[in-house]
């Protein structure tokens, strides 16, 4: 499992609508903060790149330091956003596309509103289970 | 590393610009700025300038097209080490900036001057601007040779030209010192070096390599400096030579940067243009640079210095040469990789200088983002430095992030986004799309913005700008307070409590903190105050310009759209209005609003303020109020709120948008609903139009506001006093009813009112209104069950069951003294709403109403009693007077009461007061004029009072005898004549219809002239309705009531026989002791003879057979039998008879008394082929079933001895 970790799912309309810690080192919140301003500026990255492929993974696009972030982007234009250290791709391939999986059953609960905030724990749950499975 | 480098930065000349004596900030700034402008200078301007005293060794340089470019060092800036390896590094020219009035002498300014250049030593060129020197200065310095050059005092313009003037002669001056340079470095060896070159102890091995790499690092200054005199094509050639010879040496350091260099002449030559060869050959030869700035990396004095800061400076040029949105993607590769190379920079302004530049130039491309993100890292940097000037910078970066983060403050966005927003809101009506309410939170990392914005209270605090933190503390709080602990919220409370303290008292923030305040409502003005539209047009100018009622929308009204946001409001002049808002203070501490008012912008309103205190996660409903003062439109954005020391004004709107995101899932929470307060409805606000003041009628109900209290069908008048309240007089009004039961107001005296019209100010009418009070019925089960479970609960009047009275009025068409306006702005009118609160009791109750019949023979006399048709009231013996009171029935014993019927009325009284009923039977005009008896007198029979106490019922009887129809007519009975069929034409069911029409009517009028009516106490009186309940009782006997039987018969004493009477009576009137009161007695043992009258009541012929029975006392037959004690002559049964229709057949026969005593003569027939009216009447079932007719019976006294 990678040692920094972070992921999150971005609506639409850029706001950000689950995020996880989701590495195995110490937690910091000043790091987390980081870690999400990070992802904040790749998606001006996003934007761009996501016009130019079919294809949903766009692998890492970004990086900072030594933090990379890998992106998927969903036929709504919904985008799963990991930043990761380590360099396992197929790994999160595989993770990118099971969390997909999970967002879909998210987005079929007749009581969840598309692009807002998903609170579900289960769905918490099963996304660090896949962390820690591919990660 | 320096900032803002770009590829053409090789071909700068560098020259400081540094300000001599002092110098007022301003003029400093006018001055440099006059002096910034001549960045470049064309050669073709300078060759006035220039002299050429040796052969110049720029041989191609481009005199027409070519020119020379200044970079100007404001304030200059300190010698780096690396002015060997890159000429135009070096400060190669010094200006001097003096304002003359305030260094006055000259001298000290060519010494400061001087003494500033010696920090210069690179400098080739150094002038001394003089600007607004005095005369003696002039004249002073006209004298004086040297640098120091006066501007006379002129206009801008000629200043301008003078500057031009000056800075051509020192491009030409330096023009000339290049030359001489290069002419002096190609001759004589010139030791070049850069700190990478090993400091230490040269080895015999350095130093024969060190001699060897010279000569290349010669030509390339050569070339520099080519470059730096706007010759690239010499420029060019000497790169080349520094090339080769660089690669042969090995010296990478000085090949890349002669690469550098040879792009730079490369596009200095092409004058700018870009075209994709040149784009491509450029990006390929600054990779080439990139990397050999890599390769040229020594491991050795990498602690010391590294050639780092020039591939990172190679990769930004080459970056901002690319830098458009086509290219994107390599820009952000070239980056990425050099944010990646900050790590390894030693210098952290170094850094600093590299986040700058990769945030510029993501700017440059559209990524705001990641723009933001490069320029937080540059104002962590400075948060780092820990010092006051850096933590402004620190604030100014992080206050250019905010508009990627979407914090910004209100301030800096109000100019643009602001109006275009209010646009669409306000047009329909704060309707919002789910779209443009997602669009409203796009981008909100609530994350992120609170991290941004507490950098920003910090760096704010740190820099000592209060106004700043507290906006920043306002905005934190505001948006992110659901994400702050308790102890966080209060630490945010006393930030900015701190702040405001350092702020002058006063001041303004365009970013409110809290509350959170939304418009609540409008409440309804008070029903005095109803404002309606008035329609000049017409007489009842009210109609159809207001709902009727006290209801917004009415299904009548539905032909215009009930849009919410059409609604209008009218606000009067001088009259207060309040307006509600709620609050809500989602925080966990006490908060303290100084005050809040209506914020108006339109200046024709005087809001008052208010002081409200707020208690940790409450909200609270105020009203705000205000006076307008002048005619026009109110608009009411929100409200101007002075909390936390700072003035902010809230916006309704915001709040609206916020509490959309939050039913959306899109903002975290609603500030509302988790201080408990319930979800409201969005309210818009409406258009407010204030008109000039306008009458006000205040009503008073004369004796007490209490509801009035009446018992069932009370009749009672109110007065009720209408006041004029306004300055304007009244002086049109109207008066009409509106709501329930508005027949219980029998009268309203409009007249009265019309004749105080016109009612100034302060006068005062009043109106008697009588009121009649309604039945209780089952509308209301409750009243009646909250009268039998207590007394007194049951006297609340409940609203809405009570009539209205509305009173239109209005005051004069234009007000006085003012010009008459067009037509279309007539003055509104006012409604006032008066309601009746009448409160009606149950009173006396009709429990049942039956028909009694009552039996009475009738005593044969001589005479025939009358027909009960013919009645005229004589059962009553007419003599019943209303005076009378012992109006008691009176019964004539010769006349019997056969088929008397009595209508009894069981009333009963339940409440807890004496009533007194009197029933009276109006006598009315019969519709039969074919009966000369019936009274003609509309009379009114009273009967006496009855007294019934309470909680008692009472009985009362009523004959019902006047009723009789004289003639039974076969069109009573239109049911069965149809069922007939035969020969029943059309005309003849019309009649019948009209007839049974004439039936029922007669069964009304009867119903109706029977009255009860009721007193109770001194002043309550009333009348009972009974009619549902007489028609109930009698509908079962109705018939028997108003139809005649279709035969009667009448017995009496005949009088034919003159002798039998006086034979009769002469034994009367010898036997004494005979009373004379037994006129109508028969004598024993006396041939009697009689008469049977058979009357036909119906418009046939009737045959018949009748017989006459004669009963004694046992009711025995005592004609017929073994003991029969009457003897007869004449035939007593089986008479057959015709009796044409309303005509009457007698019958003689004579009867002889055997025993004296009481005797019952019936007559009884059978008739004979009755027809369907009379089977109608006897109500048979079968066609031949016989149809018996009975007379009523007779009494017969028999006197005399046995």
């Amino acid at each position: 499992m990678a040692s920094t970790a972070c992921f999150i799912i971005v609506s639409r309309n850029d706001i950000p609508i689950y995020e996880a810690e989701v590495g195995s080192a110490v937690k910091k919140e000043d790091a987390a903060q980081q870690h999400q301003f990070i992802l904040h500026a790749a998606l001006d990255v996003v934007q761009d790149l996501a016009w130019t492929t079919s294809a949903m993974f766009l692998k890492a696009i970004d990086r900072f330091n030594d933090l990379v972030v890998s992106v998927y982007v969903t036929a709504g234009h919904t985008r799963l956003m990991l930043l990761h250290d380590s360099r396992n791709e197929d790994g999160i391939k595989s993770f990118f596309q099971e969390v997909h999986e999970l967002y879909i059953k998210v987005l079929l609960n007749p009581l969840y509103l598309p692009g807002s905030r998903i609170t579900s724990s289960h769905f918490d749950t099963k996304v660090r289970a896949l962390a820690r499975k591919y990660l | 590393m320096e900032p803002d480098v770009s590829i053409e930065t090789s071909s700068m000349i560098r020259v400081a610009v540094i300000p001599v004596g002092p110098v007022p900030p301003n003029h400093l700034r006018d001055y440099s700025a006059m002096l910034l402008r001549h960045c470049t200078i064309s050669l073709s301007t300078i060759s006035s300038f220039y002299t050429e005293h040796q052969k110049s060794p720029f041989s191609n340089q481009p005199w027409d097209s070519g020119s020379l470019r200044f970079k100007f060092m404001l304030g200059g800036s300190p010698s780096s080490p690396w002015e060997d390896f890159q000429s135009n590094r070096k400060i190669l020219a010094v200006i001097g900036l003096c304002h003359c009035p305030s260094s006055p002498d000259l001298d000290a300014v060519v010494d400061q001057f001087a003494a500033a250049c010696k920090g210069y030593p690179s400098a080739l060129v150094q002038r001394c601007f003089g600007f607004c020197p005095g005369d003696s200065q002039l004249e002073d310095g006209s004298k004086r040779e040297g640098n120091l050059i006066l501007f006379p005092p002129s206009d801008r313009q000629t200043q301008e030209f003078h500057m031009n003037t000056m800075v051509q002669d020192i491009a030409a001056s330096l023009l000339m010192e290049f030359e001489k340079w290069v002419l002096q470095a190609e001759s004589a060896g010139t030791i070049l070096k850069t700190p990478l070159d090993s400091q230490a102890s040269l080895s015999s091995e350095e130093v024969i390599k060190a001699k060897k790499r010279r000569l290349g690092r010669a030509q390339k200054t050569i070339g520099d400096y080519c470059l730096l005199a706007g010759s690239p094509v010499d420029a060019n050639a000497h790169y080349s030579t520094a090339l080769e010879l660089a690669r042969l040496t090995g010296d990478y350091f000085w090949y890349a940067g002669a690469l550098e260099g040879s792009v730079c002449a490369l596009l200095i030559d092409r004058m700018g243009q870009k075209d994709p060869i040149l784009e491509g050959e450029v990006k390929y030869r600054y990779n080439d640079v990139i990397s050999y700035y890599r390769k040229s990396f020594i491991q050795d004095n990498a602690q010391r210095v590294s050639p780092l800061s020039f591939e990172l400076e190679a990769t930004l040029k080459l970056a901002r040469f690319l830098c458009r949105r086509e290219l994107a993607k390599e820009v952000v590769e070239l980056l990425t990789a050099a944010a990646d190379g900050a790590k390894s920079l030693i210098d952290a302004s170094d850094r600093l200088i590299l986040y700058v530049e990769i945030a510029r130039l993501f700017g440059t491309l559209g990524y705001h983002r990641k723009a933001a993100f490069f320029s937080r890292q540059v104002a962590q940097l400075y948060l780092q430095q820990e010092n006051g000037l850096a933590a402004i910078s620190a604030m100014q970066v992080l206050a250019m992030t905010t508009k990627a983060y979407r914090v910004q403050s209100r301030a800096s966005d109000s100019k643009h986004s602001l109006p275009s927003e209010i646009g669409p809101s306000y047009a329909d009506g704060g309707k919002m799309h789910h779209h443009s309410v997602v669009s409203l939170f796009e981008s909100q990392w609530s994350t992120l913005q609170m991290v941004v914005l507490r950098e920003i209270l910090m760096s704010s605090v740190r820099a000592g700008d209060p106004l700043a933190a507290w906006s920043a503390a306002a905005r934190l709080l505001r948006c992110y307070y659901p994400l702050i602990t308790p102890a966080g919220q209060n630490g945010l409370a006393t930030a900015l409590k701190n702040s405001s303290e350092r702020l002058p008292s006063g001041t303004r923030c365009a970013d409110p903190a809290l509350p959170f305040i939304r418009l609540h409502s409008f409440p309804l003005q008070p029903s005095q105050m109803d404002i309606v539209k008035r329609n000049p047009a017409r007489e009842d100018w009210w109609a159809g310009s207001a709902p009727s009622g006290p209801f917004i929308y009415t299904p009548f009204s539905k032909g215009e759209p009930n849009d919410t946001s059409k609604q209008e409001l009218i606000w009067i002049v001088g009259e207060p209005v309040q307006v509600l808002v709620e609050l809500a203070n989602p925080c966990g501490f006490d908060l303290m609003v100084e005050s809040i008012y209506l914020s108006v912008h339109s200046g024709n309103f005087d809001a008052f303020p208010i002081r409200v205190n707020l208690p940790p996660n409450s909200s609270k409903v105020i009203t705000l109020s205000g006076i307008p003062t002048s005619v026009g439109h109110v608009t009411i954005p929100g409200c101007t709120v002075h909390c936390f020391g700072v003035i902010t004004e809230h916006l309704f709107k915001d709040v609206d948008n916020l509490l959309h995101g939050a039913a959306q899932g899109l903002v975290l929470s609603d500030p509302f609903r988790c201080c408990g307060s319930a979800k409201l409805r969005n309210v818009s606000v409406p258009q407010i139009s204030v008109v000039p003041p306008l009458p006000l009628l205040v009503s008073r109900i004369v004796g007490g506001v209490g509801a009035v209290i009446l018992y069932e069908g009370e009749i009672r008048d109110v007065w009720i006093s209408l006041a004029n309240a306004g300055t304007v007089p009244v002086e049109q009004a109207h008066i009409s009813l509106s709501g329930k039961n508005q027949d219980a107001v029998i009268s309203v005296a409009y007249e009265t009112l019309k004749s105080v019209l016109p009612l100034k100010p302060g006068a005062e009418v009043t109106l008697p209104v009588t009121l009649k009070a309604w039945q209780l019925g089952l509308v209301d089960p409750d009243n009646a069950a909250g009268k039998s479970a207590s007394g007194s609960t049951g006297r609340q009047s409940k609203d809405g069951i009570s009539p209205i009275l509305l009173i239109h009025y209005t005051g004069p068409l234009t007000n006085p003294g003012e010009p008459p306006e067009n037509g279309s702005s007539v003055p509104p009118g006012r409604r006032l709403v008066v309601p009746l609160h009448i409160c009606v009791l149950q009173g006396l109750s009709l429990v049942k109403a039956r028909l009694l019949s009552m039996e009475i023979p009738a005593h044969i006399g001589e005479n025939l009693p009358k027909p009960v048709r013919l009645d005229n009231g004589s059962t009553e013996e007419v003599t019943i007077s209303e005076s009378k009171a012992d109006g008691l029935v009176k019964i004539d014993p010769f006349r019997g009461s056969w088929g008397l019927r009595f209508l009894e009325l069981e009333l009963s009284n339940p409440t807890d007061v004496v009533f007194e009923i009197s029933v009276s039977v109006q006598l009315e005009n019969s519709s039969d004029v074919d009966n000369p008896s019936v009274d003609q007198d509309a009379a009114e029979l009273g009967y006496p009072k009855t007294r019934i106490d309470r909680d008692y019922s009472a009985r009362v009887l009523i004959p019902l005898e006047h009723f009789k129809l004289p003639v039974l007519d076969g069109s009573f009975f239109v049911k069965d004549s149809q069922a007939d069929g035969t020969s029943s034409g059309r005309t003849l069911s019309f009649s019948d219809k009209t007839s049974k029409a004439e039936l029922n009517a007669s069964i009304k009028n009867l119903i109706s002239r029977i009255k009860l009516r009721w007193q109770s106490g001194r002043n309550s009186s009333g009348e009972l309705n009974i009619k549902d309940a007489i028609q109930a009782a009698l509908q079962t006997s109705v018939m028997d009531i108003l139809l005649p039987d279709p035969l009667t018969f009448g017995f009496k004493l005949s009088k034919n026989g003159a002798g039998h009477a006086a034979k009769l009576d002469s034994p009367k009137e010898s036997n004494v002791q005979v009373p004379s009161t037994s006129k109508g007695s028969v004598l024993a043992h006396d041939m009697t003879p009689m008469e049977v009258l058979v009357r036909n009541n119906t418009m046939e012929m009737i045959k018949m057979r009748f017989s006459i029975r004669c009963r004694d006392v046992a009711g025995a037959n005592c004609v017929e039998g073994d003991k029969a004690t009457v003897l007869w002559a004449g035939v007593l049964s089986g008479v057959t008879m015709e009796v044409p229709p309303l005509q009457e057949v007698k019958h003689s026969f004579s009867l002889y008394f055997l025993v004296p005593g009481e005797y019952t003569l019936v007559a009884a027939a059978v008739i004979d082929d009755p027809n369907d009216i009379l089977r109608a009447r006897a109500r048979s079932v079968s066609s031949n079933e016989p149809i018996f007719c009975r007379g009523p019976p007779f009494h017969v006294r028999v006197i005399g001895t046995a």
